[in-house]
Formats: structure tokens, C-alpha cells, sequence
């Protein structure tokens, strides 16, 4: 029994360095109102080629997080439970809106021991997320931080950054554009990409029906629902592998041109899971999360959330050999994206308009698309500050049975490398791992799930 | 100054007479003068020159009575007191890092008071109507989820505190640390050993034949107090400056507990100082910003009223707190009005000390029921720095002195923008006046202090200099958004 290699030192509130306008108020959009109960928990680590004071760096990033917040009135704002419109009796119009009180985000410090290089090769699950705090929502919401961040030195060198936050305000992309941001204005003292934030595109006014087969809307009106299938985690505890692909277009072989690195690392764990579960002649209920800023022709800048679910089915005979059984996969799960497009996620916005309930993905399993969030020029807070390694979580009834995470790689230097972040119940993990098809992309094992305690 | 109650008639009325009191000498002086001229126009040259010559001046009389008057000159100009230079000061501006908006001390406050909603809404209704902003600083200690004021972070928030303000008087007016003679430091809350004086000096390698001086435990009004001190070593020591430093270190004086009475310093006190150089090298006369005129001290502490009224006592539960009294307005008008009838004699004009006599004369003699004259003291001075302890003090203190809001503009926007800084809250106000553009030379400034025991002190300065505007200092970066409007309550 290990002692606790995490030792917390304090818990602050951090505050932008100028006063904010009193009582401006932001609303969600749907897309926000849908993600309600989730939350998002990222962590950063950083190696460190020179040995620093313990307490500089964070007393710094203090300081540089308080400038940052200037540009982010929400999150240093609360939600509150507004009565949207005249109607007080009717409950569905109380939503959450944040007013912008100054209130400020914590801010929490911790000292760890040993290198982030050690503490990468031996951590699992549980201890990761030691390294980000959160804080469920208090019964009093207006005194509760929606964002927390958490900066451990290590005592031999590097550092660990953890952002969490409410899934209401932010999505996976805009909290790591969060980070960026926060990272460009340490170094450089000029935020490269300041959010921006405003509403939805609008209501389209032409006299546009629904269209007949949009899957997007269907799948979000069975899994809005109140009774949707709720997910049947029971006795299995969820565990978390982190593998590092190096070369993964390389290894799919001959599969056809214009698929991405993404398409063919879900299509790949759509079929290990699906075997993993006994599957033999179909695939397992599978949802993507993707980003759809662009399709909406909005800014990768855009503050909030924006991404959606959508299942994919598969077309395909099953009896084949692996190889093709993957390609054929990949290459739904592309024509599935393909076919999301303005109008289908118009649709999805204007049908959400008047719906309340959040998304419960119930035991499907999710892939995540967050391949695009690297950039070639690299984030740092300071020039020695290297990002050795991005971990990623979402935690709630959206993460459905089991999460593949697909994030991009910061210490490889072949472009098509992807580290995969993937949750599945335990008895699922173990076939999964051992799957020949997963084994053949030569996968390297970041984090095990071996240590990890059942609990 | 336009007095809106009465009409046209009765102003001029006392502006005649505050004429005719105010230059009377002067006013005498004319027929004299008047009449010698005309005697002298009658004599003639002539008839001068022969009364001069029958004086017969020889030469013993001569030197007699030259050395009479050298004499009676050096006499004079010995037993005059040192006049006491102040060449400059500097306040200190705390990092906007350290800023605690109001809704950041209510969510600290209900989650480290989280059994004590009653106390949690009393600190709210006071800091509602407090008179603070959202710029106000707390230290970094106290910004902890629970605060943690240990010894080190005390010692490095005076640190912070106390070296950039020295080492922005150092700046300004060109000091180096090794001419310093005389050095007072004063902190009401925070004494550890070594003093912080003696940190000062260790930290600045300050000279070993220095005077200095530790005051600890006097109040909001030891700023002056320490002024008193340097001035009067400065008249026993030629040719010497003084720097005090005024400060009040928030850190092991945060309060934690839960009686309402003892939660009110919380939400006042703030972080501040303050660095001061005063001098009484004739040369530094041309470049100082400001004479000292008059000090007075007044101690009400033989009463037990006054005594008890700010006390330092521990609560049911152990926590150490600072207990303010119900009736603490009532004592500080009572110690107030002490401070003005010495300083009333000092500094007001003789139309205005006339009127009082006989308001007083009247009330003993005639009919008690009359109306205590109150001394006008806008008369007297241009400018009105009250210590900015808290809305009721500055409320009390212009209702009572009758100053319209402009007089009492500084102290209301130093408590906005710094909060109560104690004994340096006087020096962030002139720093405002000055900041404004509105210091001339000529210019009489006083400065009023309450403080524990309970004490008032008061000093007046003189301006030496005209102050141009813009000045660099605590204010430069947010002089232009003030003066503002301060609601009575801010609804959080």
C-alpha cells in the first residue's frame, strides 16, 4: 500500500486582476443546457530540464491566471436559476444562467513526489485524479465554483496542471482553449486566441421541414428522454488504460484514402469492444462526440459547448477478416460524419430549443474526437516547460458504458500519432487489451489499469 | 465658500466682520502709518535731516545698540522651534493579484462560517454598507480556504509591504539608505522580535549610530504618533531627517471566529503602508513638499469608556479578535471635540475664535440652551484628510465639522479604493488631493486620526510647494475613474 504520493498544500480562490460590471447575466445555449450533469477533468504535464524554488512556478501562474480571467467573465461568474420570461409557474423555463459577481475561480496547490516521468510510468485511474480537483455542486449553487484548477509541482522536477469544470459552460475543446489561452499569456504576455463568446447561429427562416432521416436528431430524442436507458454499470468498476499509438495510419494498411486517424482508431475500438463483449455478429451501440464549430461556421474560439452525438450503424457484412472488418467500420463511422452538416445540426439546435432534459448516452460506448486540439506550434507556460503528456476525462451520464478518447500526442514526432484515453468496465478492459486486432497497431501502454483498486 | 441656507444680506454681514477681525492689526496699522507719512510731508527734508543729526549718535551707543539687537535676534531665531520638512512620502499600491471582490470574501466567508449563517449574513449586511470597492487587497494568507496566518506570512506580507514602499521614497526623493538618521516604525498588531524597524534595518544596512524607534499597539492614530516622535527628536538633532514608516500588517490579525462585534475589522481592514521622510536641513526647504504647522495629541484613555471601546480580548471559543464597542461614534465625537478645542486656538482665525468665546461666554453666563457655536473650521484649512476607518467615522465627522463632499471626498474614496489601511490611510488621502491636482502652495491640510485607547490626533501642514498633477504614485492608474459615486448599499 503506497502512502500518498500527493500531498495537498491550500486551497485558494483566484480573481481577475480587474473589476468586473456588475450584474451582467449570460445565458447557456442548448447545447450547454444538454450537458448539464457531466464534468470534465483534464490534466497537464509538463517535464522540466532546470530545478526551480518550490512555490515559484505556481505563485506565478497565480499571478497569470488572475490576468487571464479578465477575459473570462463566466467563469469567474455563478450560476444562478433564473425565471426566463413571465411565466413563474412554469418549471421547464427555469434554467441556469451565470452572473458575472467577481466571484472568482479556486484554485488549489499540491506538492507531489518523485519526477512527472516516474509518476507516468507507474500511475493509474485514481491516482490522475488526485492530481485534478473538483467539487460537486454545493446545495447552495451561487457559492460554488463551476472551474477549479490544480497546479502540483513535483519535488524532483516538472509539473501537473488539472482544469476541471461543469460541462454547463464548457466543452473538451473550449476548457483546453482555456489552457492554451492561459499558457500564450504566462509566456508571451499576449493571449493569441481570446474566446469569444455569443449565441448559437439562429433560427433558419426559410421554410426549411425537418429533414426525414436526420440520425443526429432521432438519437438525441431517444436519448433526451427522461426514461432513457440508463447506463447498467452494476458491479463492474469502470478502469482507465492510456495507449499511445505511434503510427496508426501506417498500420491500418490498405485502407482507403480520406479516412482520418480518428475514423480508423474508433472504427478499431468499435470492434475490440464489441468482441470484448461477446459480441459476434453485430457491434456494440456506439455514439462519436465531435466538434461541429466548423460545420456551424463558428470559431474554433467559441466559448461553450459544441459538440454532438451521433450514433453510427453499421452496413457491412460481418464475417470477414479483421482487416476488412475494419475498414469497413472506419468507413462508416466516415459516412456518418460526412452526412452531419449545417442543416442536420440546425435541425438538432432548433428541436433542443424546446426540450430541457440532458443526454444520457445509457451504455453505449463513446468515442471522442479530439485529435485536432494539437497545434504545431507547442504550449508552454515557460520556455522550459515541456508538455509531455494531455489526460483527459468526462465524467457523467454522457460517458455511457465505456469512453475512447482519442487525444493528439505532444512528445511524438510522427504527426498521425494519438494518444487514446479509453474506460471500459474491468472485465471488458481485460479482453480488450489482449485483443490481436489492437495488439497488431504495436500500442504503447502510457498508463495500466493494473494497480488500480477495486472499489 | 457659498453658504446655501441663508440669503445675501447676512453673508456679507460676516464677511465683514471676518474682515475686520482677521486684519485688524493690519487694519490699525493704516492711520498710523498714514499720519507719519503726513508729519513727514510736513517736516520736509530738511527739518529730518536735523532731527536726525540731534539724536548724537556716538560710537558706544552705536554698538550697543547693535549688539542689543544681534542679541536679541540670535535669541530669537535660536528658541524658535526647527521647522520640520516633509520632502516627500510614498504609499504603497498592493498587486492586483491580491484584490478581494466582494462577492470572493462572502463565498470565503460561508464557506469557512458555514455553521454560522448568522454571522455570515451580519458580515454581509456590514460589508453592503461599508464603503469598500472591489479593488480593495487583502494578503495572500488570508486568501486561503481556511486563511492560514502564520508567523512567516505575516513577517513576508511586512515585508512586501513596508520594502517597496521604502524603496519607492527612496526614488523619489533621492535618500540613500546610509543618511538615514532617525527611523520610527509603527504597527499596531504585528510586533515580533527582531522589530520591523530593525528588519528595516537589516534589510537596508542602515547606519549603527541610527535612533530608531518600534511603535506597536497604538491604534489607528499611531501615524501621527510617530510623526510627534520624529519631531521632537528633530528639534534636539540639527541638520537630520526622519523616515517613519507607517503600516498595519493584516495577516495574524484575520479573525476567525464568530462573534458578530469582533467580525467588522475583517471586513474593513486592508492592506496598506506608508514611507515618510521629513527633514530639517534648511536645505531640503525648496524641494519638501510640506511644513509641519501644528501636532496635538489628545488621549481620552483615564475614562473608562474610551478605554474599553476598541478592545483586543479573546472570544468564547479562544479566537482572537478585535472588539468594537456600540458607542464607539459617541467616544470618538467625545475625543474629538477634546482635539478641537486645543487645536481651535492654533489654527483658527480671530473672527472665528471671538465668535466661539462668546458662544461659550453666553452658554455659561447667559442661557445654556443656546446652540454651541461650532468653530468654522473651513476657515482654517483648504484641505480635510479624516482617517478612513469606516463610512460612520467620515459621515460623523462631516456632519459634525459641517464639511460639504468635497472636503471629505479623499477620505471616502481612499476607503473605497484601499479600504481601512490604519495609520496609512491618512497619507493615501493626500495622496489623492494630491493626485487631483488640488494641492497649491499655502495650502493648510489637516490630518485627523482615531485610534485605540482612545486617542485623537491631529496635524496640520502647510504646503510648501505647488503639486503638480499627474503625480506618480498609489493613485496614478485609477485617479481619472474617481471621484465615484458610493451607494449607500451595494445589494450583493
Amino acid at each position: 500500500m503506497e502512502e500518498d504520493r500527493v500531498r495537498f498544500i491550500c486551497k485558494r480562490t483566484v480573481v481577475s486582476t480587474k473589476s468586473v460590471e456588475q450584474g451582467q447575466l449570460y445565458r447557456f445555449s442548448v447545447f450547454d443546457h444538454v450537458m448539464e450533469p457531466n464534468h470534465i477533468r483534464l490534466v497537464y504535464y509538463f517535464r522540466s530540464s532546470k530545478t526551480r524554488e518550490p512555490g515559484e512556478i505556481t505563485k506565478k501562474l497565480r499571478e497569470s491566471l488572475a490576468y487571464t480571467l479578465n477575459c473570462y467573465p463566466i467563469i469567474t461568474g455563478r450560476l444562478v436559476k433564473d425565471i426566463d420570461g413571465m411565466d413563474e409557474k412554469d418549471d421547464l423555463n427555469r434554467q441556469w444562467k451565470v452572473k458575472s459577481n467577481d466571484g472568482g475561480m479556486r484554485m488549489v496547490e499540491a506538492r507531489a513526489t518523485g519526477t512527472v516521468e516516474e509518476w507516468l510510468r507507474s500511475v493509474n485511474r485514481e491516482e490522475e485524479l488526485k492530481l485534478v480537483h473538483w467539487e460537486d455542486m454545493y446545495h447552495l449553487p451561487y457559492y460554488w465554483s463551476t472551474f477549479y484548477v490544480q497546479v502540483t509541482e513535483f519535488d524532483s522536477g516538472g509539473l501537473a496542471i488539472g482544469l476541471s469544470c461543469s460541462h454547463l459552460l464548457a466543452d473538451s475543446v473550449c476548457a483546453m482553449m482555456f489552457f492554451r489561452a492561459w499558457a500564450d499569456l504566462t509566456l508571451t504576455r499576449n493571449m493569441m486566441a481570446p474566446p469569444l463568446f455569443h449565441s448559437l447561429p439562429p433560427r433558419r427562416f426559410a421554410n426549411h421541414g425537418m429533414i426525414s432521416n436526420n440520425q443526429l436528431l432521432s438519437h438525441y430524442i431517444k436519448s433526451c428522454a427522461l426514461n432513457a436507458p440508463p447506463s447498467n454499470l452494476t458491479e463492474d468498476s469502470i478502469v482507465t488504460v492510456t495507449l499511445l499509438f505511434p503510427d496508426p495510419m501506417v498500420r491500418a494498411g490498405e485502407s482507403e484514402p480520406g479516412l482520418s486517424t480518428f475514423e480508423i482508431l474508433a472504427g478499431l475500438f468499435w470492434v475490440c469492444v464489441s468482441r470484448a463483449k461477446g459480441k459476434t455478429n453485430e457491434f456494440v451501440d456506439m455514439s462519436l462526440c465531435v466538434d461541429v464549430r466548423k460545420l456551424l461556421r463558428l470559431d474554433q474560439s467559441y466559448f461553450g459547448n459544441c459538440m454532438v452525438y451521433h450514433k453510427v450503424q453499421y452496413s457491412k457484412p460481418f464475417k470477414t477478416k479483421d482487416s476488412l472488418l475494419l475498414s469497413h467500420a472506419a468507413q462508416d463511422i466516415h459516412n456518418a460524419t460526412k452526412r452531419l452538416d449545417y442543416d442536420t445540426v440546425m435541425d438538432l439546435i432548433e428541436w433542443l430549443s424546446s426540450n430541457s432534459n440532458p443526454i444520457s448516452n445509457g451504455s453505449d460506448l463513446v468515442c471522442t474526437n479530439l485529435e485536432d486540439m494539437g497545434n504545431s506550434r507547442p504550449m508552454m507556460f515557460e520556455k522550459d516547460l515541456i508538455l509531455s503528456h494531455v489526460s483527459c476525462y468526462v465524467e457523467g451520464p454522457v460517458a455511457g458504458g465505456g469512453q475512447v478518447i482519442v487525444l493528439p500526442s505532444p512528445s511524438c514526432e510522427e504527426p498521425t500519432s494519438r494518444v487514446v484515453m479509453i474506460s471500459l468496465p474491468r472485465r471488458e478492459m481485460v479482453k480488450v487489451v489482449e485483443d490481436e486486432l489492437l495488439l497488431s497497431f504495436s500500442p504503447v501502454l502510457l498508463m495500466d489499469y493494473t494497480k488500480q483498486k477495486n472499489v | 465658500m457659498p453658504d446655501p441656507s441663508s440669503s445675501v444680506k447676512p453673508k456679507y454681514v460676516k464677511l465683514g466682520y471676518q474682515f475686520l477681525v482677521n486684519h485688524f492689526l493690519n487694519l490699525l496699522l493704516i492711520p498710523i502709518i498714514a499720519k507719519i507719512a503726513v508729519e513727514l510731508l510736513r517736516m520736509g527734508p530738511e527739518e529730518i535731516l536735523n532731527h536726525f543729526n540731534a539724536l548724537h549718535f556716538d560710537l558706544l551707543h552705536v554698538i550697543c545698540s547693535s549688539f542689543f539687537i544681534i542679541f536679541v535676534s540670535t535669541v530669537y531665531f535660536m528658541s524658535k522651534p526647527r521647522t520640520v520638512y516633509l520632502v516627500d512620502y510614498s504609499c504603497y499600491k498592493p498587486p492586483v493579484t491580491c484584490r478581494v471582490p466582494f462577492a470572493t470574501f462572502m463565498e470565503h466567508s460561508r464557506l469557512i462560517l458555514k455553521d454560522n449563517p448568522k454571522s455570515v449574513e451580519f458580515q454581509m449586511r456590514m460589508l453592503e454598507r461599508s464603503g469598500l470597492g472591489e479593488e480593495t487587497c487583502l494578503p495572500p494568507a488570508i486568501h486561503y480556504i481556511p486563511p492560514t496566518p502564520t508567523m512567516e506570512s505575516a513577517r513576508s506580507e511586512a515585508q512586501v509591504v513596508i520594502f517597496t514602499a521604502m524603496d519607492d521614497l527612496f526614488k523619489k526623493t533621492g535618500l540613500k539608505p546610509k543618511d538615514i538618521d532617525i527611523l520610527v516604525v509603527n504597527c499596531s498588531l504585528f510586533s515580533p522580535t527582531p522589530s520591523l524597524s530593525a528588519m528595516i534595518i537589516n534589510k537596508y544596512k542602515l547606519r549603527s549610530n541610527i535612533r530608531s524607534f518600534n511603535l506597536s499597539g497604538m491604534g489607528c492614530s499611531a501615524g501621527l504618533i510617530s510623526v510627534d516622535v520624529a519631531r521632537d527628536l528633530l528639534q534636539v538633532h540639527p541638520n537630520s531627517n526622519a523616515v517613519i514608516v507607517s503600516t498595519e500588517i493584516i495577516t495574524p490579525n484575520y479573525y476567525q471566529g464568530k462573534e458578530r462585534a469582533m467580525l467588522l475589522p475583517n471586513c474593513l481592514f486592508r492592506m496598506g503602508s506608508a514611507a515618510i521622510l521629513l527633514s530639517n536641513r534648511r536645505s531640503d526647504g525648496w524641494r519638501a513638499k510640506y511644513k509641519l504647522s501644528h501636532l496635538v495629541r489628545t488621549h481620552k484613555g483615564a475614562e473608562d469608556k474610551s478605554y474599553n471601546c476598541v478592545y483586543q480580548q479573546e472570544d468564547n471559543e479562544g479566537h482572537v479578535g478585535i472588539n468594537l464597542n456600540k458607542d464607539l461614534m459617541a467616544i470618538a465625537g467625545e475625543a474629538l471635540k477634546s482635539n478641537i478645542t486645543t487645536i481651535g486656538p492654533l489654527v483658527l482665525p480671530a473672527s472665528e475664535q471671538l465668535l466661539f468665546l462668546s458662544s461659550l461666554i453666553g452658554r455659561k453666563i447667559f442661557n445654556p440652551k443656546w446652540k454651541p457655536y461650532i468653530p468654522d473650521f473651513k476657515m482654517a484649512f483648504e484641505h480635510f484628510c479624516i482617517h478612513a476607518g469606516g463610512r460612520a467615522v467620515i459621515d460623523e465627522l462631516q456632519k459634525s465639522l459641517e464639511l460639504s463632499g468635497e472636503h471629505v471626498e479623499a477620505s471616502r474614496m481612499t476607503l473605497h479604493r484601499f479600504g481601512n489601511t490604519s495609520s496609512s490611510s491618512l497619507w493615501y488621502e493626500l495622496s489623492y488631493i494630491e493626485a487631483k491636482g488640488r494641492m497649491k502652495r499655502g495650502d493648510r491640510v489637516w490630518q485627523i486620526a482615531f485610534g485605540s485607547g482612545f486617542k485623537c490626533n491631529s496635524a496640520v501642514w502647510k504646503c510648501n510647494r505647488t503639486i503638480k498633477a499627474p503625480t506618480e504614485g498609489a493613485w496614478s492608474d485609477c485617479i481619472d475613474r474617481y471621484p465615484v459615486f458610493i451607494p449607500e448599499v451595494v445589494k450583493l
